[in-house]
C-alpha cells in the first residue's frame, strides 16, 4: 500500500469501484431497506388489537367528544390572553433591555434570567395557589390568574426575541426619524418597533406554538367544568375509567396540533416573505 | 422670517468634535447665509460628515458653538427636535422607512412631528413627491425603487416639512453612476429655488456648477474656502491642489505629494 505510487493508487481506485454515480444508487437502496426494516421491526413489536382497544378507541373518542368545543374553546382563550400580555409585556422588557438607563437594564435582565430559568410549571402553581393568597386583592378569575401565569412566563422569552429585532434596525432608520424632528420615544414607538416586529414576526410565532402547548399546565389547577381546557378534559377522561386506554390523550393531542401546525405553515410564509421583501 | 433674511442660517464658531481620543474637527469657523448653497468638499476622513451632523446635531459638538435658524443648538437645554423640524437632511443611504410606503414616508413626520391633518399632510407630500418627479409612486414601497429613485424620496420625504436649511450627507455616494444625474438635477432646482443648502459631496461638477461657495476640509479645519471658480478651478493651497488632482484626475494622482 505505501509502496504505490499517487498514480497507480488513482488508477486502482478507477478500476476497483464502482462510478459515484453508481454508488450513490446503492447506498440509497441500503437506506431505504434500512428504513423498512425499521418500519416492519416497530410493526412487529406492537399488538395491532390493542392499538384499536387502547388507543384508536373510536367509542372513547365519541365520549369524549361533545366535551372538546369548550375546552378547545378555552385552550385558544388561554392562549391568545396569554399571549397578548405576553407580547406588551415582552416589547416593554426588551425596550428596557436596550434602553439607555442602567436601572432599566437591570431590572430587565433579572426578569428575563428568572423567569426563563425555571420551570414553567412551577410558576402556574405558584400563581394559581400561592399568589392569591398573599395580594390584598381577590385573585378569583382562572383566566386572569392563566394570563398572568403563562404570559408573564412566556414575556421572558418574547423579550429575548425582540430585543434582537430591536437591534437589527438599522441606525439610519433611527437617524432619519431623529433628522425630522422625532423625538426619542416618538421614534421608538413609529419607525423602530414597527420595523422589529416585522423582523421578529417568524420566530414569534414559534412563541405563540410554545405558549399554545404551555396551556396543557393550567389543568394542574383547580378547574371548575366550563374552564376545562384540552389537556384538562384529556385527564379526566382519562382516569375515569370509561375504558379506551389512551385514547383521550390522542384525541386532544391532535386538537392541539389543529392549533400549531397552521401557525407553523403561518410562520414559514411569513419567513418567505420576508425574505423576499428584504432582497 | 424676514427678521431673520440677514441673520446667518448657520453659524458655527469654533466647532470640536473629538471620538474619544481621536480628534476629527479642530476648530471649524463657518456661517451660511440665507438662500446661500454650500458644498463642503475634501478626502474622507475629513471631518466634513461629521461637521454636517453637528449642523442638527445628529452628533454633538465637542466644544464651540453652532447657532442654527437663530437658536444655540450646543446649548444642553435646546429643543433640538424643534430645530430638526425645521432642518431637512438627507443621507447618504437614503435611509426611508423601509416599513412605510412612498407617501406615508412623506406623511408621517408631518402628522407626528407637526400635527397636520392627514389630507393637508398628503397634499404636501404629493406636492414635493411631484417636484422630484415621482409623484406616481406614492404607493409603492421603498424596496420597489431603484437607488436614484429612493433618494430623491427621501428629498421629498424632507422637503414635505417645509424646511429652512437643507442638509445633503454625500447623497450621490450611493448611487449607480447612471441614476446620479436624476439626483443632482432636484438639487439644483431646489437650490436655483432659493433653498439654503448645505451639501457634502465628492461632484465636483455639481460643486462648481451649483455652490455660491466651496469649503474644502482636510485634517478636521477648513483650508481654503470661497467662490468655485476660485477653490476648484484655481486651487491656492497644496493640501486643495493635491485632493483636486486625485479626484479630477484620479489615473495620474501618484507622484506630485506636495507636503
Amino acid at each position: 500500500m505505501t509502496t504505490q505510487t499517487p498514480a497507480a493508487a488513482r488508477t486502482g481506485h478507477v478500476r476497483a469501484r464502482l462510478s459515484p454515480r453508481r454508488r450513490r444508487l446503492v447506498v440509497r437502496v441500503v437506506q431505504y431497506v434500512v428504513l423498512l426494516a425499521a418500519f416492519v421491526a416497530v410493526a412487529l413489536l406492537i399488538k395491532w388489537d390493542s392499538v384499536a382497544e387502547n388507543i384508536f378507541n373510536i367509542d372513547a373518542a365519541r365520549a369524549l367528544l361533545p366535551k372538546i368545543p369548550r375546552a378547545f374553546g378555552n385552550t385558544l382563550l388561554y392562549m391568545v390572553c396569554s399571549f397578548a400580555l405576553s407580547i406588551v409585556l415582552g416589547t416593554l422588557l426588551a425596550l428596557m433591555r436596550v434602553s439607555e438607563v442602567r436601572l432599566y437594564r437591570i431590572v430587565s435582565t433579572i426578569y428575563v434570567e428568572f423567569f426563563r430559568g425555571i420551570p414553567a410549571l412551577l410558576y402556574v402553581i405558584a400563581v394559581g395557589l400561592a399568589l392569591p393568597l398573599v395580594v390584598n386583592f381577590s385573585l378569583t378569575s382562572t383566566l386572569l390568574k392563566v394570563t398572568i401565569a403563562l404570559g408573564m412566563v412566556s414575556s421572558a422569552y418574547v423579550a429575548e426575541t425582540m430585543r434582537a429585532g430591536l437591534q437589527a434596525v438599522p441606525r439610519g432608520q433611527i437617524e432619519a426619524a431623529r433628522s425630522l424632528g422625532m423625538s426619542t420615544a416618538r421614534t421608538t414607538m413609529t419607525v423602530v418597533v414597527p420595523q422589529a416586529f416585522r423582523i421578529v414576526l417568524p420566530p414569534l410565532t414559534n412563541e405563540v406554538i410554545l405558549l399554545t402547548k404551555d396551556t396543557a399546565l393550567i389543568s394542574s389547577l383547580g378547574l371548575m367544568i366550563p374552564e376545562f381546557e384540552l389537556t384538562k378534559i384529556g385527564q379526566n377522561a382519562l382516569s375515569s375509567g370509561a375504558g379506551g386506554g389512551l385514547t383521550p390523550m390522542f384525541v386532544v393531542g391532535a386538537c392541539y396540533l389543529v392549533i400549531t401546525i397552521p401557525l407553523g405553515i403561518f410562520a414559514r410564509r411569513l419567513e418567505a416573505k420576508g425574505a423576499r421583501s428584504r432582497s | 422670517m424676514t427678521a431673520q433674511a440677514t441673520a446667518p442660517v448657520v453659524d458655527i464658531r469654533g466647532l470640536h468634535k473629538s471620538f474619544g481620543q481621536r480628534e476629527v474637527l479642530k476648530g471649524v469657523d463657518l456661517t451660511i447665509a440665507p438662500g446661500e448653497v454650500v458644498c463642503v468638499i475634501g478626502p474622507s476622513g475629513s471631518g466634513k460628515s461629521t461637521l454636517l451632523r453637528c449642523v442638527n446635531q445628529l452628533e454633538t459638538a465637542s466644544a464651540g458653538s453652532v447657532e442654527v435658524l437663530g437658536t444655540e443648538i450646543t446649548d444642553p437645554d435646546v429643543d433640538i427636535d424643534a430645530v430638526r423640524s425645521r432642518v431637512g437632511m438627507v443621507f447618504q443611504g437614503f435611509n426611508l422607512f423601509a416599513h412605510l410606503t412612498v407617501l406615508e414616508n412623506c406623511t408621517v413626520a408631518q402628522r407626528k412631528v407637526l400635527r397636520r391633518p392627514k389630507e393637508e399632510a398628503e397634499r404636501i407630500a404629493l406636492e414635493n413627491l411631484e417636484r422630484v418627479g415621482l409623484g406616481d409612486r406614492g404607493d409603492a414601497h421603498p424596496h420597489q425603487l431603484s437607488g436614484g429613485q429612493q433618494q430623491r424620496v427621501a428629498i421629498a420625504r424632507a422637503l414635505a416639512m417645509d424646511p429652512q436649511l437643507m442638509l445633503f450627507d454625500e447623497p450621490t455616494s450611493a448611487l449607480d453612476p447612471e441614476l446620479v444625474g436624476d439626483v443632482l438635477a432636484v438639487m439644483r432646482a431646489l437650490a436655483e429655488g432659493g433653498m439654503t443648502m448645505m451639501v457634502v459631496t465628492h461632484e465636483m461638477a455639481f460643486a462648481r456648477d451649483v455652490a455660491d461657495r466651496v469649503v474644502f476640509i482636510d485634517g478636521g479645519v477648513i483650508v481654503e474656502e470661497g467662490a468655485p471658480a476660485d477653490v476648484i478651478g484655481n486651487p491656492q493651497h497644496p493640501r486643495t491642489q493635491l485632493f483636486l488632482q486625485r479626484v479630477l484626475d484620479p489615473t495620474h494622482a501618484h507622484g506630485t505629494t506636495t507636503d
